[in-house]
């Protein structure tokens, strides 16, 4: 490892949904964890999140939605991500998911679910802990 | 007993301070004291009728009315058992949509063989909200999902074959979520109306028609601001010429706040925004007691800050009234009231996943605080806003039942604004409505709601709230019960039974996209496509000119069976679309 | 060279986005190997045209790339665009939001777009913008874009090592003429004033112009001003014709090229003295004893920083080479 690791993520909206508070605090919050965030607003299609997410060469991808779509959405970005070969990047789904659903998104390799009252910190000690980085 | 002068009472204050609250601050060994105690030098009662005045009359800081129509009905509507939606959604019906038109239309046939009246308030789905058709790649799962699909008049017509009769349009209003495409349900309803014979005069209801905070918190915009503004003037000169009891907006701080603005911020750019429609009414040629009367106000965000969510309202009112008169030199008083059917709450942010039925006691707080501050005191949210979308008929049950202990048990709204004198609360509201007025002054120096919108600042400031705010709950600066503290082992974690079906039928849910797309795809083949054609044509022509109203020409289209993304795409090519914001 | 690596460089020649972007990360991260990576490349690079592109806060510069990258692409051109954010300097993180304004050409096959932060590296962002240059270069990127916020001498520095500087402004951007006066107006090729469907573009362009009289010698050609909307698609025309004439002149061969190459051996040269000699400074002891010195009033900084230089720099016969010392 360099010494100027960092772990990059993805935070995308997919579907249009336009509810952003959830993204926007995670972006800024994962920012001052020292992550690099790459925020790619709202209104994002699977396809354009998977080839941010590859051209980036994001280690993590934090989709944030609420208008019910999740598991939809997810499927088909873990479905992208499949096709390109970039299914070793981490994904993790966060908004308001019933119970159930969690895990319907664990089944499909969903690396972590974060509902209202989640904190960052947790957040981002998963992200390190599944990465196995420290940066 | 004697009279106290105010030095005599900044004296005894001080001395208060030496000899008992410092002392005790300091045997507990704390920085600072945890409580507040005001006098009558906090605030100055000798400026009663410009701060305060009579419920009814300007500034209106205590209510609107001296008692509000459902006030007047209250104990008669207790007697008969008529189940209002009293402090939920207001006096339209309760708010929802789902599926395909035919499956909200039986949705709401159900409710009313229930005893659910009321005109329908309809949520639709984010394909429509965003301008698409179900047929669009952009509503791929996303069809009937969060409200009801609408593509077209064919749609809107269906929906409203659960209103006749009783029920019938020019007896019950209507209310509309929809921003960015409301100039196209507005002319829907217009059209519905002229099929049925029904004049437009007689139409009431409310379109939410409040494209601002879409950019701002929402997200469902599609133009970019100044044409959106423009659409905004075409729906208000439209409904103040020919749908006089039509409401034109229903400005929302709610969305702002619950964004992640602070209360200041909300205040602040709910009255900048506020202020931009006026002038666009203004810039359509129309006088402002003409239109300014039917503007309405959604709701304002709320927190779980009973003192300050009840001066915060005290201090809308005033701000609101004072813009009014003073800037826009309004003489009806219709045009300086907020009207809104919700007025304080603690707002869904503030419900908790952990320990859901917390909620209530939450949403409880909320209504007492409205309930104090000229509103009816509903109970909102239901206790189980944050499981997941929808609420079950159980919660919404005891939503209804707590709002009915406040208003007949508790007794809460007999009494106008009774904080009113409170040093307290008098030098609350004075201390809102100065910082907010701090806020709308940057807004307006950098030229107002629009330009504070293209520049990025209004949207940026409420996300950096959002995280300001998030960081005080991780550091446990602020506190959540159930939440960051009282999480420990010996706290019982109550569930909940939710045994009540859930509000939509899920299997109608699955199959609405397949369906409402079939339903697309016939009128597409059915329809006058020449008629069509040659309607879009006219609006892209006239979109070009600004001086032009739209509405004449988008009923037409509507009419003609035009599909709601062919309107929005002709105004997509001409307009533009709306950058999405950079953090 | 690891396999892993080699196998990398033989799909980022085949132009594989993921391999690309891997590539990217490595050198970017600096990890062990990445300047064989560079030197294994380099004989295949040099073809590519770089246009950087700044400019204040808020012209608008994301938006009018995203169109001039969606025109390039469509004339057949490939892309690749490098988005420069700053880093925060608290925690080091930072929120990339360029790639917000480039939604139309997010999946365009022929464009790859790529955030990069500043890393608060002291000189050597722009080594590093180089590098991810050089590789989308050998990528196969025809034209590569690199973006940044004219505000710090950093990013100043990564836009003057493009072959073309373009300089976007607004009107209403407040004092945003006096705002790019420093360093950046000499190295501009092209000044755009954009968002002109707002007013008061042309008080821009005059002074502008003003500017460049005053500043520019008789001799020298004086770079064109030009105003565009990347809303309304207003002169963007005129902007892709320049645009297309400096490629056209890239092709045969820049002037700039030996000097270029100068300021980047300069500049590698520097970024590893600079990590050598803090890598020596932190394995001595981090100047405990110095610092003791001065604050005894035994030496001063200056002094300290003479005695310094002597032990861990310049070492004329290797053989005297003692234990700390530079190498």
């Amino acid at each position: 490892m360099g010494q100027d690791s960092k772990i990059r993520v993805l935070i995308a909206k997919p579907g249009l949904d336009g509810h952003e508070r959830g993204a926007h605090v995670v972006a800024y919050g994962l920012r001052d964890e020292g992550f690099e965030v790459i925020y790619t607003g709202l209104r994002q299609t699977p396809e354009q999140i998977v080839s941010a997410a590859v051209q980036e060469d994001v280690d993590v991808i934090g989709l944030s939605i609420l208008s019910g779509a999740h598991l939809s959405l997810t499927k088909k970005v873990m479905e992208g991500l499949k096709a390109k070969g970039a299914n070793d990047v981490l994904v993790t789904v966060g908004g308001i998911i019933p119970e159930e659903d969690k895990k319907t998104l664990e089944e499909m390799g969903v690396a972590g679910v974060f509902t209202s009252g989640s904190k960052i910190k947790d957040i981002a000690a998963l992200i390190r802990t599944k990465l196995g980085k420290n940066a | 007993m004697k009279k106290n002068s105010k030095k005599e009472i900044k004296e005894a204050l001080k001395k208060w301070e030496d000899e008992v609250l410092n002392p005790r601050v300091k045997k507990f060994n704390l920085d600072k004291s945890p409580t507040t105690f005001y006098t009558p030098i906090s605030s100055d009662s000798s400026y009663f009728m410009d701060k305060v005045g009579f419920p009814g009359q300007f500034p209106f800081t205590a209510g609107n009315n001296p008692f509000e129509f459902w006030r007047a009905y209250a104990n008669f509507a207790a007697k008969v058992g008529y189940r209002s939606d009293w402090g939920g959604t207001g006096r339209s019906g309760k708010y929802g949509g789902f599926g395909t038109p035919a499956d909200y239309r039986d949705y709401l046939l159900k409710m009313q063989s229930m005893g659910r009246y009321g005109g329908p308030n309809i949520a639709f789905d984010l394909v429509t909200q965003c301008g698409y058709d179900s047929d669009s790649s952009f509503a791929e799962g996303e069809v009937g999902r969060v409200g009801v699909a609408v593509d077209s008049m064919q749609d809107f017509t269906v929906i409203y074959e659960a209103f006749t009769g009783n029920l019938d349009i020019d007896k019950v209003p209507s209310n509309f979520t929809i921003n960015a495409p409301a100039a196209v349900l507005i002319a829907m309803y217009a059209c519905l109306a002229k099929r049925r014979g029904i004049p437009l005069n007689k139409l009431t209801g409310t379109p939410q028609n409040d494209i601002l905070k879409e950019f701002i918190a929402r997200g469902t915009y599609i133009y970019p601001p100044a044409p959106s503004m423009r659409m905004f003037r075409d729906t208000c000169v439209f409904c103040c010429k020919h749908m006089p009891e039509f409401n034109i907006n229903s400005i929302g701080g709610y969305h702002i706040r619950e964004a992640g603005a602070t209360r200041v911020q909300d205040l602040a750019f709910s009255m900048a925004n506020g202020i931009a429609y006026i002038e666009a009414g203004l810039e359509g040629g129309l006088e402002v007691d003409e239109f300014a009367p039917a503007f309405t106000f959604n709701a304002f965000g709320g927190s779980m800050e009973i003192y300050h969510e009840i001066a915060f309202q005290r201090a809308a009112r005033r701000v609101w009234a004072r813009i009014l008169r003073d800037r826009f030199h309004a003489k009806d008083s219709k045009s300086m009231q907020i009207r809104q059917p919700i007025t304080a709450h603690i707002g869904c942010s503030s419900t908790t996943l952990q320990r859901p039925l917390n909620n209530l006691a939450r949403a409880v707080v909320g209504g007492m605080a409205a309930g104090m501050s000229g509103g009816i005191p509903g109970a909102f949210p239901p206790f189980d806003e944050p499981l997941g979308l929808g609420h079950s008929q159980e919660a919404t049950q005891l939503q209804q039942d707590a709002s009915r202990i406040m208003i007949y048990e508790a007794k809460v709204t007999d009494v106008c604004d009774p904080w009113a004198g409170s040093y307290f609360m008098e030098s609350l509201t004075d201390e809102i409505e100065k910082d907010a007025l701090a806020e709308l002054e940057k807004i307006e120096k950098m030229g107002g709601a629009v330009a504070a919108i293209e520049n990025g600042y209004m949207p940026r400031a409420v996300a950096k709230s959002a995280y300001e705010r998030q960081k005080k709950i991780e550091n446990q600066e602020e506190l959540v019960v159930g939440v960051n503290c009282f999480t420990g082992e010996h706290e019982i974690d109550v569930s909940i039974n939710r045994v009540v079906e859930a509000t939509y039928d899920p299997q109608l849910m699955k199959t609405a996209e397949e369906r409402q797309k079939a339903n697309l795809a016939r009128l597409k083949r059915e329809r006058n496509g020449t008629a069509v054609v040659s309607s879009l044509r006219s609006l892209k022509v006239q979109a070009e000119d600004k001086d032009k109203n739209l509405m004449p020409i988008i009923c037409e289209c509507v009419e003609n069976d035009a599909t709601l993304q062919e309107i929005c795409d002709v105004l997509r090519e001409v307009f533009g679309e709306a950058q999405p914001m950079k953090l | 060279m690891e396999e892993k690596l080699a196998l990398m460089i033989e799909a980022a020649r085949k132009s594989n986005e993921r391999a690309l972007a891997k590539l990217i990360s490595h050198v970017e991260d600096r990890k062990p190997g990445w300047k064989d990576i560079m030197k294994a490349i380099y004989a295949e690079t040099g073809r590519t045209c770089v246009i950087g592109v700044t400019g204040s806060p808020g012209a608008g510069k994301s938006s009018l790339v995203g169109e001039f990258a969606k025109q390039l692409g469509d004339m057949g051109y490939t892309i690749g665009i490098i988005a420069v954010d700053p880093s925060s300097p608290f925690s080091g993180g930072a929120v990339l939001g360029d790639r917000i304004r480039m939604r139309d050409i997010s999946t365009y096959k022929n464009i790859f777009i790529r955030s990069m932060a500043t890393r608060g590296m002291l000189g050597g962002l722009c080594q590093a913008a180089r590098d991810v240059v050089r590789i989308m270069d050998f990528a196969g990127r025809d034209i590569v874009i690199i973006e940044t916020v004219g505000v710090g001498q950093d990013e100043i520095e990564v836009v003057s090592a493009s072959d073309y500087v373009v300089l976007v402004t607004y009107p209403g951007g407040g004092d945003s003429v006096q705002a790019i006066k420093a360093g950046v107006m000499e190295i501009a090729d092209i000044f755009v004033v954009n968002k002109c469907d707002r007013g008061g573009a042309d008080v821009i362009v005059s002074e502008i112009s003003a500017m460049l009289d005053l500043s520019t010698e008789t001799t020298e050609e004086i770079p064109p001003v030009i105003k565009v909307s990347a809303f309304t698609k207003e002169g963007i025309d005129k902007l892709m014709e320049i645009l297309s004439e400096f490629i056209q002149k890239k092709n045969e061969g820049s002037h700039y090229q030996k000097e270029h190459i100068r300021q980047e051996v300069m500049s590698i040269l520097e970024t590893e003295m600079v990590t050598l000699i803090k890598e020596k400074i932190s394995s001595n002891g981090n100047m405990e004893k110095e610092l003791k010195l001065i604050l005894s009033g035994k030496s001063d900084p200056y002094s300290v920083a003479d005695e310094l230089i002597k032990r861990f720099a310049v070492i004329k016969n290797p053989k005297q080479k003692r234990k700390g010392d530079f190498q």
